[in-house]
């Protein structure tokens, strides 16, 4: 499925959590894994959401570094 | 005097109205606590600090109650911890999250009939051979108000929740929308009407469209901390990040069968000071959990490199799975020594203890290589895979000895391995997400634990002796 992390597409697999689509960002943008203990993950509407939480096609979501 | 009377009753009877009491009730929300039991005493404290102030206090779980820790999810009885733990602190009622499925149907309905708070959900239907009691909704009669809580579970894509399907194979699953409109005559019956729903955030906004008759809606699934309450097309939406580490604390204030006033707090769980000791004792008896030390498996030799403990890892989940080709991240494996002897739940969550669930794709030859490629730099501190059902040869460049400048793959057998055919292969989710290769199949969750997986593996070998076992082997370029 597709969803989106800071305006980059992101191709991954059906059943993804947020953690997933972020990891692929971070090689997708060659960025050490370990920042996502780093970061926040939030929603389109800018919502915080949990590193665990569940994507569905075409979500967009934000990672912010603390 | 006649005429008298009756104007004295209608002075009384406006005057009441007019000092109608207004009356408050008071809620704690939760959503997608995924069984951290640690964080319980904090909740617990946190409840009875509440309910000194408000004994009527209720009580409301929006699903997911469960997986996400083996403490709770391996149990005897697997996720009773957390049912135990929700009767203690009295829990008035609960809906199914996707992952109160993961259990299977025999599951479910056993920790509901442990549960002594009702699971609420108006959108399925379970076959009654199962025993699976659920409730569409309940009345609740608290403050001398009419508090009508209505369930509904969510429903994925493949017309089931997001759990594996075998776990609900003989459950009936009706659209959260439609079938809440069926309850649309409990808005006469009650002071207060609240959807306590597990489909996600924008789903609830989506939702509170069609439902202006609510007053409530506690929500679950997206994880998504919302602060306090919001409000969407006059309906109020609630939801926490998931782990209790916060909980919202809900006032509505009715007048006349009204309700004239909504408000929402955020509680700070995880860094609360306070314990509750009785719940804080049976959280130290649930962690001590001598399940974990039950024998799975007898290793009639020592297992003593990663090598051989990610071998065994992956031909558990190529094996359980009906895979062809099984591959993890080498920094999956996270010990290289277990002694001849019992091989247990314990040493199993030791070796693989991220809680990843499985990910299986359809690849053709050249595009597992690629992804094994991918996977040794996205993962370089550890190296190369440890792989099931085929093995490797890793010519590394002689200038750059992490630099892999060819990978030759061959059957288990040294035939010749086909680049052009499709395989079934399976990984873990971490590896599927950091493998970053071109591929047509990304993959699906298959919502089973790489864990649980190797369990089942190894009590189905009985014993195992995996000595000098050896699929990855490495040499240097000449050039």
């Amino acid at each position: 499925m597709n969803v989106t992390v800071n305006r980059t597409k992101v191709e991954i697999f059906e059943g993804a959590q947020a953690q997933h689509a972020v990891l692929r960002y971070l090689v997708h943008r060659h960025l050490a894994q370990s920042w996502l203990k780093r970061g926040c993950i939030q929603d389109a509407y800018g919502h915080q959401i949990g590193l665990d939480a569940p994507l569905r096609e075409g979500q967009i979501i934000k990672f912010k570094i603390r | 005097m006649k005429k008298l009377l009756l104007t004295l009753a209608a002075a009384c009877l406006l005057a009441s109205a007019a000092f109608a009491e207004k009356k408050e009730i008071h809620i704690v929300s939760i959503n997608d606590m995924h069984a951290k039991i640690e964080n319980f005493p904090q909740f617990a404290a946190v409840i009875d600090s509440l309910r000194a102030i408000y004994p009527e206090l209720l009580i409301f779980s929006a699903g997911d109650n469960r997986t996400g820790e083996p403490l709770n999810d391996l149990y005897e009885i697997p996720a009773y911890p957390m049912v135990a733990l929700m009767n203690q602190i009295g829990f008035d009622a609960t809906t199914l999250g996707n992952h109160e499925y993961d259990g299977g149907q025999a599951n479910l309905a056993r920790l509901i009939n442990l549960s002594n708070f009702p699971y609420l959900a108006c959108n399925i239907i379970p076959d009654p051979k199962w025993g699976i009691n659920v409730l569409p909704y309940k009345m609740f009669f608290v403050n001398e108000l009419r508090v009508a809580v209505i369930g509904a579970t969510q429903v994925g894509p493949a017309g089931h929740p997001d759990t594996h399907p075998d776990n609900c194979t003989e459950i009936l699953f009706t659209p959260v929308e439609e079938t809440l409109q069926e309850y649309k005559w409990l808005r006469d019956e009650s002071d207060v009407v609240i959807l306590l729903t597990h489909i996600g955030y924008e789903e609830d906004v989506e939702l509170s469209k069609y439902v202006p008759w609510a007053d409530l809606i506690i929500g679950g699934h997206s994880h998504t901390q919302v602060a306090g309450g919001e409000f969407h097309n006059d309906v109020m939406i609630t939801q926490d990040i998931n782990r209790l580490e916060r909980v919202t604390f809900i006032t509505l204030t009715v007048e006349n069968g009204k309700v004239i006033d909504r408000k929402a707090k955020n509680i700070e769980i995880a860094g609360y000071p306070k314990q509750n000791k009785i719940v804080a004792e049976m959280v130290r008896y649930f962690s001590d959990n001598p399940a974990f030390q039950r024998q799975l498996a007898t290793l009639t030799a020592p297992m003593t490199t990663y090598e051989e403990l990610g071998c065994m890892m992956t031909d558990a989940w190529r094996v359980e799975t009906g895979s062809d080709i099984a591959f993890t991240n080498t920094g999956g494996v996270r010990y290289d020594y277990l002694p001849a002897g019992p091989f247990t739940v314990s040493d199993v969550l030791r070796l693989d203890p991220f809680g990843n669930t499985l990910v299986q794709f359809s690849l053709t030859g050249q595009e597992l290589k690629d992804m094994l490629i991918a996977t040794h730099y996205a993962d370089i501190e550890y190296g190369f895979p440890k792989v099931s059902g085929i093995l490797c040869n890793v010519i590394l460049d002689k200038k750059d000895n992490k630099k892999i400048k060819d990978l030759k793959i061959t059957n288990p057998d040294g035939s010749k391995f086909d680049l052009k055919k499709t395989y079934q292969v399976v990984t873990n989710s971490y590896t599927a997400a950091i493998a970053k290769s071109p591929r047509k199949d990304q993959g699906r969750d298959l919502n089973r634990t790489t864990a649980a997986v190797i369990q089942e593996y190894l009590e189905h070998q009985g014993t195992l002796d995996y000595t000098g076992v050896n699929r990855v082997t490495q040499s240097v370029s000449a050039k």
